[in-house]
């Protein structure tokens, strides 16, 4: 298949995320600087989902996550500058929660495995760290004790959140556990010098935390983020923007990481990886996965200059 | 002229019997509090006619003992009141297992001491086996986290279930360095608050400055912070801050200053417009200049700014834009102010807050550390607050007072982690004791270990006889069972300690174990009993002393 783009702001693409259990409907969204691009055709044309707000001027996106039962409570969070948008439609309708003041700027979304019984989403912001929402995003609050570095750029839920209550960060400095939902956070080992940390992924059966970092590679730990070492295997030295790992059908981990002029993947865990370079003529900012990871998959990937590419996974 | 009666000084082995007897009355009011079946002891006030204070707490009983009548005795008394309450100020916990420990090796020592061995060598070999005990409490300690886990930490101190939960999430939270502040709370119950950021116990130097009057609260947005404890006693010293702060286009401003003038201040209110830039001033945090050079230095790192001190002669005379201090929120009331999302480098914060963390691992001070620790919770990002409310100002003090000694504990359970508790712990070093006594080489160092071994048994015998059961079988039940294992006086029966939750903080145990072993080692060295009738005018107050290593 012949890679396909479209045009879908006249900016910055931030993230894209397609919707958890609706991949015969293939909705997807992208969050642009010119606002919230919403597809229902797999990416092949998008619409400006924020449309029945009748803004006044296009609101930034930053941020998109879905709840994790979105095939019955069709939930999803957008982050923007001061403030975290909620759609309970699949995005035909939206509400504003407005973060506290000064307005932080949502890095980073990410909503609780266990969201349906706790109701919980957390918001990455630069300069105001974590901000966390307890009553599924009507309300917000900054929950940075022991958060030395509040420039977030990275928030990674563990899996097993129902029985650990467990999260990451990702920041200018490193990164950062919390054990208790995100009300307190605690210095990991992962070395100053490698940071800051753009990315974070933790694999399905918590057993390898990645951490994509900005000009030092990328990073693993399989003890909880006690201790990180470099992955050997990986060369670039090029801002890892966005991070995927998922179960692989051979019984180990695939694994997706995106610079900003590539696609790597890995089949084995890490030990080798694929290249695809799309030539999108701006640099890459996000990826999304809708089919899983695996050579040939399709692939969204957004770009700096508001293009999103279809493309099949190496 | 009145006669100065003196006391004639008292040898051995008149002393042995004096010291014993003293030490025998201050542990036997309290060696029926040890555990969770423990009696309670009155203690008769002194100041006015009201019913005698019922207490349960070794620590407080230790202090309400003032003296006693003989002025023999009362040396021993106090000997052990001394070292029973520096180990309540210290550690909130562990005073009666301290006291039950420091009898049990006193009367031991004594006997061998009588029947011939040297008091000094006992005294040597008796710390020796002081730190194989520190030792193995510390190689059984396991580290705790969570909040029910704490929560069950701070129950085992002090028995009351909404205290103790409260404790468990405001330490699961904080952590073992962060800030809690217990005050006194105006309604029946406990409440906490957990507040952003750090703040300190200053506040506006003019009611001008602030612009919310219905909370008496200034908030500054993407504040610049000029950092000093100078005294601006002109308008000429302050204007270059201003002068800076305007070509910068700043539109927040906090000044520290340590004092500010009339006339400095008036140019401050002069220049503060909410449409062009709001100026809030407040005073230097911390008393005298060291105090202040911390405070400053942590608010430096914090925000990315420079202090400018008095004492190495700086002025703001030559400040320029990137001097100042910069946080996201700056906030200003009549008794404090405090700074949120400070925007200094994080990487220089972290290493900064590694730095003290060392300091405060480093220093046997206790006045030290405790300064050590304030300056390391306010960095950590937050505070929490738990008031302590009640029915009537007395059951408020007493809570206050349950929560001060359990937060000690708790806090020290998250730094050294727990321990079997119950006396487990104790027995559990008795084989390692048995084994140097069975390579001992000299009589005295056979008979310290051989105290030492019987003292560790002491504990666990308490607890159990005041829970009313046979301390000799129950002990033989729990030699049986191995280490670790010990006699649950709530169910009656011998289980694994930790697996039942039955634990103690391991600094506290360690504290109370140092505190008696070497405390009754050096009581076997005391020969003679000397009385002053009137006291020197040159006796100095003394301090409250250095915290051991352990």
């Amino acid at each position: 298949m012949k890679n396909v783009s479209v045009a879908v702001a006249s900016g910055l693409v931030y993230a894209l995320a397609c919707a958890p259990s609706s991949i015969a409907h293939r909705l997807y969204f992208a969050a642009t600087i010119t606002g919230l691009q919403r597809s229902m055709d797999g990416g092949r044309s998008w619409a400006d989902a924020l449309a029945k707000l009748t803004l006044q001027a296009p609101l930034t996106a930053t941020s998109v996550a879905f709840s994790p039962d979105f095939g019955e409570d069709c939930t999803l969070f957008v982050g923007a500058p001061g403030g975290v948008l909620r759609s309970q439609d699949a995005g035909e309708n939206w509400r504003i929660a407005t973060l506290p003041t000064p307005p932080p700027f949502v890095t980073c979304l990410a909503v609780s495995p266990n969201y349906r019984a706790d109701g919980l989403v957390f918001a990455g912001a630069m300069e105001d760290g974590v901000l966390r929402s307890w009553d599924r995003g009507e309300s917000w609050a900054a929950w940075n004790f022991g958060l030395l570095d509040l420039n977030v750029f990275a928030l990674a839920v563990s899996p097993n959140f129902t029985e650990d209550d467990t999260l990451f960060v990702g920041v200018e400095s490193g990164v950062f556990r919390s054990a208790n939902g995100g009300r307190a956070w605690r210095e990991t080992a992962f070395p100053m010098d490698a940071a800051p940390v753009l990315s974070l992924a933790i694999s399905h059966d918590k057993t390898v935390i990645l951490a994509g970092t900005e000009q030092n590679g990328l990073w693993s730990s399989r003890d909880q983020g006690e201790s990180w070492q470099p992955v050997a295997s990986w060369l670039e030295r090029t801002a890892i923007n966005t991070l995927h790992i998922e179960k692989c059908t051979n019984g180990g981990l695939a694994l997706l990481a995106l610079t900003g002029a590539a696609v790597w993947c890995s089949y084995d865990s890490g030990a080798s990886w694929q290249k695809a370079e799309p030539n999108a003529g701006a640099a890459l900012t996000c990826v999304a996965a809708p089919d899983g990871i695996h050579a040939g998959a399709e692939l969204l990937l957004g770009t700096e200059d508001g293009h999103i590419w279809i493309v099949r996974a190496p | 002229m009145t006669q100065t009666r003196r006391r004639p000084s008292l040898f051995q082995p008149a002393v042995y019997r004096a010291v014993g007897s003293g030490a025998s009355q201050i542990v036997g009011a309290i060696r029926p509090t040890l555990g969770p079946i423990g009696r309670v002891v009155a203690v008769e006030r002194l100041l006015d006619k009201r019913g005698p204070e019922v207490l349960d707490s070794g620590g407080l009983i230790a202090k309400r003992i003032i003296q006693l009548s003989n002025p023999y005795t009362d040396v021993g008394a106090m000997f052990v009141r001394d070292l029973l309450w520096r180990l309540h100020d210290q550690e909130g916990d562990g005073v009666a297992t301290a006291a039950v420990l420091f009898q049990a090796i006193f009367e031991g020592g004594v006997r061998h001491v009588t029947a011939g061995h040297n008091a000094r060598r006992l005294q040597t070999f008796l710390e020796e086996g002081t730190r194989l005990v520190l030792d193995e409490l510390a190689r059984m300690a396991k580290p705790v986290a969570g909040k029910e886990r704490l929560a069950h930490v701070a129950y085992t101190v002090c028995h009351d279930r909404e205290l103790s939960d409260l404790l468990g999430e405001i330490f699961d939270i904080i952590g073992p360095y962060g800030r809690l502040e217990i005050r006194s709370g105006n309604t029946r119950s406990l409440e906490r608050e957990y507040v952003e950021g750090m703040y300190w116990d200053r506040g506006v130097l003019s009611r001008d400055m602030i612009s919310d009057w219905r909370r008496m609260r200034c908030d500054l947005e993407e504040a610049a912070i000029a950092i000093s404890d100078l005294h601006l006693r002109t308008p000429e010293q302050v204007l270059p801050v201003l002068e800076q702060a305007t070509r910068a286009g700043l539109h927040n401003l906090l000044v520290v200053a340590d004092e500010i003038s009339d006339s400095a201040m008036s140019l401050l209110l002069a220049n503060n417009r909410p449409d062009r830039m709001r100026i809030v001033a407040v005073k230097t945090p911390g008393f005298g200049k060291e105090e202040q050079a911390d405070v400053l230095t942590d608010l430096a790192v914090l925000t990315g700014g420079r202090p400018f001190l008095r004492t190495v002669g700086d002025t703001f005379e030559r400040i320029c834009v990137d001097d100042f201090g910069r946080a996201r929120r700056v906030w200003v009331e009549t008794q404090n102010f405090g700074v949120i999302g400070g925007k200094g480098d994080p990487r220089r914060l972290r290493r900064h807050l590694a730095a003290l963390r060392a300091a405060f691992e480093g220093t046997l001070d206790i006045v030290q550390r405790g300064k050590l620790q304030a300056r390391l919770g306010k960095l950590l990002g937050g505070a929490a607050t738990l008031r302590v409310g009640g029915l009537s100002e007395r059951e408020i003090e007493a809570r206050k007072e349950a929560a001060e000694r359990t937060a000690a504990a708790v806090r020290g359970a998250l730094q050294e982690g727990i321990a079997p508790g119950g006396g487990a712990a104790f027995l559990a070093c008795q084989p390692a004791l048995r084994r140097k006594m069975a390579a001992a080489s000299e009589p005295e160092e056979r008979a310290a270990y051989g105290i030492l071994v019987q003292a560790m048994a002491e504990p666990m015998r308490a607890i159990v006889a005041n829970a009313g059961y046979d301390p000799g079988d129950a002990l033989a039940e729990v030699r049986m069972a191995g280490p670790g294992y010990g006699y649950d006086v709530l169910t009656g029966r011998v289980v694994c300690m930790m697996e039942a939750g039955i634990v103690d903080p391991a600094s506290v145990q360690k504290a109370a174990a140092y505190a008696a072993l070497s405390g009754a080692a050096l009581a076997l060295t005391i020969d003679v009993i000397v009385h002053r009738t009137e006291q020197p005018s040159h006796a100095s107050i003394r301090g409250p002393g250095q915290r051991k290593k352990l």
